[in-house]
């Protein structure tokens, strides 16, 4: 059992609640945004904490713990959650548990409460949601409530903050009040049988019909005040209440789950955020890479053409700036995705989408997941652990890498550019979205080709199941939606970051060293041009040429040589790197503007150095478009799903499945086309 | 027998007894599919499934396999 509490211990409160009980909103509001996102050690699982803001003058932690339904765990991760609930690997037991409660959905929410209480644990109910409870014409009175459960019950609206005052004064007592010997009882004493089960069901049916009445029907009083309010409720405690879902709801429903309108609704929802995902993020990207060539030029000006000079502006701050390029993107697709599920259409949306997905041994729940790693495979494998279903979760995570990732655009956009005409542009938005189509398709084929197999691939069993709660329709709360936003853009910039800019310096010690300063001819020569032909001659003779002209023979069938190899070694620490390691190879030392067209000239240019044939063929750009489509190229993404998968398996699959279809794929394309005679 | 799976859109039903045999049981039991209850079958999606079934006021998309062990 966990030791009895110090005196100089911090108290504890831990927030509990079942899924969309306004839970989080009551965490935001206590903690401001000061919290911190850690996992439970050994597992996916993760939880906030915070001290609560110190204008509350409360000395306590504030637990946000995982949504639960219960506390008999029905998957590992609900496992995980509950066994913290009773005892937290670091801050041991909590001295206070104050669970939310959407008081429109009373007689659920008091099941978890009821477990709680029977837990022996410490419990403040609050109650949430009382204008969807309003809106039904009822009314709850928590005295009644508290006399019933025995414990305090306050009545909070997390949209306007009413009753945070109470909820204040209230932990303010309980926390002078905690004795140090209460003790738990193990989990194993709440109701597990089903005839206990539905006992306790009934007793809460009793009290519900004891708390809940029906407002006066002239009452029609908008600002309510429930002190006035009490004196004029009628109490119908005989009448059957009405447990309706919410009205407003159910018409909604009538439309985005209609037979045709709810996909048509579906697809332009989905159209709209994917495409506010690439224009909204792209003059953000933009600046942001101005910024940052700005910076590199600016520092190579400052330190010269020095070790030092090289590592600041060509090593450290280009890492930075591939980590930071993504940014726009994973803030502007988890702003979106927090608005449609605090709306509640996310619900929907996977609801349409389960039985397609189910089909390929996925899950509608994989759909929010699948969509997000259109903008970066490492907050979309994050995104996965809403599955509860581990070979659902394990087979979504292995199929994300294969969704065109953002930062794939600046390698197809400079291929695509290289293929179509100069004055026909839009071509190259028809090329793009093939790219997009052909991606979705492939991905969705290997997929089901792996569910065929999943017993040798995904090696889990446990049965499928689809249980999702479609909560009522409501406006989002944008402060609950952007702590989101930035507590998961943090996690990418703690998980991703660090990988991607310790594999920027390792590919720049790659393409820097040994011959560090190269002797070239001066005569003539301006000090521009000097240091370019320096930077070009240091890379030719570097340890990543060396490395391109060991793994050419395998460049060859592909069309391409160890130039292009050395490229695609470098996107190994993010594919985005292609363009700008390109540029390097091919002697581009362009500033600002225009890059890109430098680098087309030079590849138009470029010939394989032992045959003479062009390097960049029609053929062989196209090969290299599809070996991006599938190659597993990205090491950021390897160890996150290593981290979440739990072990070396997945990931290790993953790089060997999609680098050979990659490989197989390109070659068949490049030898097809040169077949019909497109070269 | 039926169940919960075999409603019409729009049929309200009350549930007679969960089938304990089906790995979701427990789980639609803690949600609320108790027995006595009135469910409401008020959407399907594509395909027919998941369904979308109230009870005690709230909506629930479950599939129509784990719908087949509510028993009305």
């Amino acid at each position: 059992m966990t030791p009895a509490l110090t005196k100089n211990k911090i108290p504890l409160i831990t927030l509990v609640g079942q899924p969309n009980s306004g839970k989080t909103t009551l965490f935001n509001y206590l903690s401001g945004k000061n919290f911190k996102t850690v996992n439970y050690p050994g597992s996916t699982v993760e939880y906030s904490i915070s001290k609560i803001l110190s204008k509350f003058s409360i000395n306590a932690n504030i637990l946000d713990s995982p949504g639960i339904i219960s506390l008999i765990p029905s998957s590992p991760d609900e496992k995980i959650s509950v066994d913290s609930l009773f005892s937290h690997p670091k801050f041991g037991k909590p001295e206070i548990v104050i669970i939310t409660v959407d008081s429109s959905q009373l007689s659920r929410h008091l099941y978890l409460v009821k477990q709680l209480i029977d837990a022996n644990f410490n419990v403040i109910v609050v109650l949430t949601m009382l204008d969807l409870l309003r809106k039904k014409n009822l009314d709850i009175s928590e005295s009644k409530l508290s006399s019933i459960l025995g414990c305090k019950v306050l009545k909070i609206d997390s949209r306007t903050g009413k009753g945070l005052n109470e909820l204040l004064l209230s932990l303010k007592d309980s926390i002078s009040e905690i004795s140090d010997n209460e003790e738990l009882f193990p989990e194993q004493l709440v109701n597990t049988q089903k005839e206990k089960l539905l006992e306790s069901y009934r007793h809460i049916e009793e009290i519900e019909k004891e708390v809940l009445f029906r407002k006066d029907p002239d009452n029609g009083n908008k600002n309510f005040d429930i002190s006035e309010a009490n004196k004029k409720l009628v109490v119908l405690n005989s009448v059957r209440l009405p447990n309706k879902p919410d009205a407003f709801t159910l018409k909604v429903d009538k439309f985005t789950l209609h037979r045709y309108w709810g996909i048509l609704i579906f697809f332009l929802v989905m159209a709209v955020t994917f495409t506010s995902i690439f224009w909204l993020a792209s003059p953000l990207m933009e600046f942001i890479n101005e910024v940052f060539s700005l910076l590199s030029s600016g520092s190579e000006k400052l330190f010269g053409d020095t070790l030092i000079g090289n590592l600041i502006s060509n090593g450290l701050i280009n890492g930075l700036g591939s980590v930071l390029v993504f940014l726009p993107q994973i803030l502007i697709l988890f702003m979106i995705l927090g608005l449609l599920e605090d709306s509640g259409y996310l619900a929907r949306g996977a609801m349409l989408a389960d039985k397609p997905l189910s089909m390929i041994g996925l899950n509608g729940k994989s759909f929010v997941p699948m969509l997000s790693g259109f903008a970066c495979a490492i907050p979309a494998i994050m995104a996965t652990r809403t599955i509860s279903n581990r070979r659902e979760r394990f087979l979504t995570i292995f199929i994300i890498p294969l969704m065109s990732c953002s930062a794939r655009i600046p390698v197809y956009a400079l291929l695509i550019a290289f293929l179509i005409p100069q004055d026909k542009p839009w071509i190259g938005g028809i090329a793009m979205a093939s790219i997009y189509i052909f991606s979705i398709f492939s991905s969705l084929l290997i997929a089901s080709l792996v569910n065929k197999f999943r017993e040798k691939i995904i090696r889990e069993s446990d049965s499928s199941s689809f249980i999702l709660e479609l909560p009522a329709y409501r406006k989002p709360k944008l402060q609950d939606v952007l702590n989101n936003t930035i507590k998961n853009a943090t996690q990418y910039l703690k998980k991703a970051g660090p990988i991607i800019i310790y594999l920027s310096l390792f590919l720049w010690v790659l393409t820097y060293f040994p011959n560090t300063d190269p002797q070239v001819n001066v005569t003539g020569k301006t000090a521009e041009e000097v240091s370019e032909l320096k930077n070009s001659e240091r890379i030719m003779t570097s340890y990543a040429s060396s490395l391109g002209k060991i793994i050419e023979p395998v460049m060859k069938p592909l069309g391409l040589d160890w130039r292009v190899g050395v490229s695609l070694i470098a996107t190994f620490a993010a594919r985005e790197v292609f363009v700008s390691s390109l540029a390097l190879i091919f002697k581009i030392t362009e500033e600002g503007d225009n890059i890109q067209a430098s680098i087309l000239k030079a590849m138009k240019e470029a010939k394989i150095e032992d045959t003479g044939e062009k390097l960049f063929t029609t053929a062989t750009t196209t090969g290299l478009i599809i070996f991006f489509v599938f190659a597993m190229q990205c090491l950021s993404t390897v160890a996150i799903s290593r981290k979440e998968t739990g072990s070396w398996r997945i990931p290790a699959l993953q790089i060997i499945v999609f680098s050979t279809i990659a490989y197989v794929v390109s070659f068949l394309t490049v030898t097809g086309l040169r077949f019909f005679g497109i070269n | 027998m039926r169940t919960a799976s075999d409603l019409k859109l729009g049929e309200k039903a009350v549930i007679k007894d969960i089938d304990n045999t089906h790995p979701s049981s427990h789980r639609l039991l803690e949600i609320g599919f108790t027995p006595g209850q009135e469910i409401v079958l008020l959407t399907k999606s594509i395909f027919n499934d998941p369904i979308g079934l109230s009870i005690r006021g709230t909506i629930f998309a479950i599939r129509k396999n784990e719908a087949s062990c509510i028993i009305i």
